[in-house]
C-alpha cells in the first residue's frame, strides 16, 4: 500500500467514525425532544 | 428526523466518501505543489470557508436577537460561533501541514498564519465573554453586539489583511500564474467538497441549536 493509498484510509474512517457520532447524536436529541 | 432529511445525511455520508477518494486517488498531484500537498487543499479551503460562514451566520442571528429579542437567536449566535472556532482551528491545523510540506516549517507568520491566529483569539474572547456574565438577557445582548462587531474583522482578517502583505499562501484560484493554479478536475473536487462541507456545517448547527433549545427549555422549567 502506497503512502497516498494510506492516508487516504486513515482520512476515510476519520469521516465515516465522524459521520457515525455525529449522526447517533442526531438521533439522541430527537428521542430527547420527544 | 425526517425521511427526506435522513436519506439527506446518508448520501452526505457516500459523497463525502467519493469526494476523499477523488481528493487522493482520481486527481493528480498539482503543478507548482511539493509532494502531494496539493491535496490538502480539497479539506483546508472547505474548513476556511465554512468557519467565514458560521461566523456570517453568528453576525446575522445576533443582529435577529437585537432586533427581536428572542432567546433562539442567541442560542443560534452561540452554536454557530463555536461551529466557527471549530472549522477555523481545523484550517489552521490543515494549513499548518500544508505549510510544514511546502515551506519546511508548521508555523512560519506568514500573514494568513497571524490573521486566523487573531481571528481565533476574537471568537475565544467572545466565549469568555458568555461565560462571564451571568443574567441571561444581558449575556445575550451583550455578546450579540460583540458578535458583529468581531465579523467586521473577518472579511479583513480573511481576505484584505494577507492580500495586502507579501505572503507565501498560494492563491489556486485567481492565481495568474497558470503553473500554481488548479485545473478543472482539482476544481470539480474542491467544489464538492465545499458542498458537503456545507451541509456538514448546516447538520451541526442544526443539531448544535436543537442541544441548546433543549437545555434552555429545561432551565426555563426549573425556574
Amino acid at each position: 500500500m502506497s503512502d497516498l493509498t494510506g492516508i487516504m484510509v486513515v482520512t476515510m474512517i476519520i469521516w465515516i467514525g465522524l459521520f457515525a457520532y455525529v449522526y447517533r447524536l442526531d438521533r439522541k436529541v430527537s428521542h430527547l425532544e420527544d | 428526523m425526517g425521511r427526506v432529511g435522513g436519506l439527506f445525511k446518508w448520501l452526505l455520508l457516500v459523497w463525502m466518501v467519493v469526494v476523499i477518494w477523488a481528493a487522493f486517488m482520481w486527481v493528480p498531484s498539482a503543478q507548482g505543489f511539493k509532494g502531494e500537498s496539493s491535496r490538502i487543499v480539497f479539506f483546508h479551503v472547505p474548513t476556511a470557508w465554512v468557519a467565514t460562514l458560521a461566523f456570517l451566520v453568528s453576525c446575522v442571528t445576533s443582529v435577529m436577537y437585537l432586533r427581536r429579542r428572542e432567546p433562539k437567536d442567541d442560542i443560534h449566535a452561540a452554536v454557530s460561533a463555536g461551529l466557527g472556532m471549530l472549522f477555523a482551528v481545523l484550517a489552521t491545523v490543515t494549513g499548518a501541514i500544508f505549510a510544514k510540506i511546502m515551506w519546511g516549517a508548521y508555523w512560519n507568520w506568514d500573514p494568513r498564519q497571524t490573521s486566523i491566529t487573531i481571528l481565533l483569539l476574537i471568537y475565544a474572547a467572545y466565549f469568555a465573554l458568555r461565560s462571564a456574565v451571568p443574567d441571561p438577557e444581558k449575556r445575550a445582548t451583550l455578546s450579540a453586539v460583540y458578535s458583529i462587531l468581531a465579523f467586521v474583522t473577518v472579511p479583513f482578517l480573511m481576505f484584505v489583511v494577507p492580500r495586502i502583505y507579501w505572503s507565501l499562501h498560494p492563491d489556486v484560484l485567481t492565481n495568474p500564474d497558470p503553473n500554481n493554479r488548479l485545473d478543472s478536475a482539482h476544481i470539480r473536487v474542491l467544489m464538492a467538497s465545499l458542498a458537503g462541507f456545507t451541509y456538514l456545517y448546516a447538520w451541526l448547527y442544526t443539531i448544535g441549536s436543537r442541544i441548546e433549545m433543549i437545555r434552555f427549555r429545561r432551565r426555563q422549567e426549573v425556574l
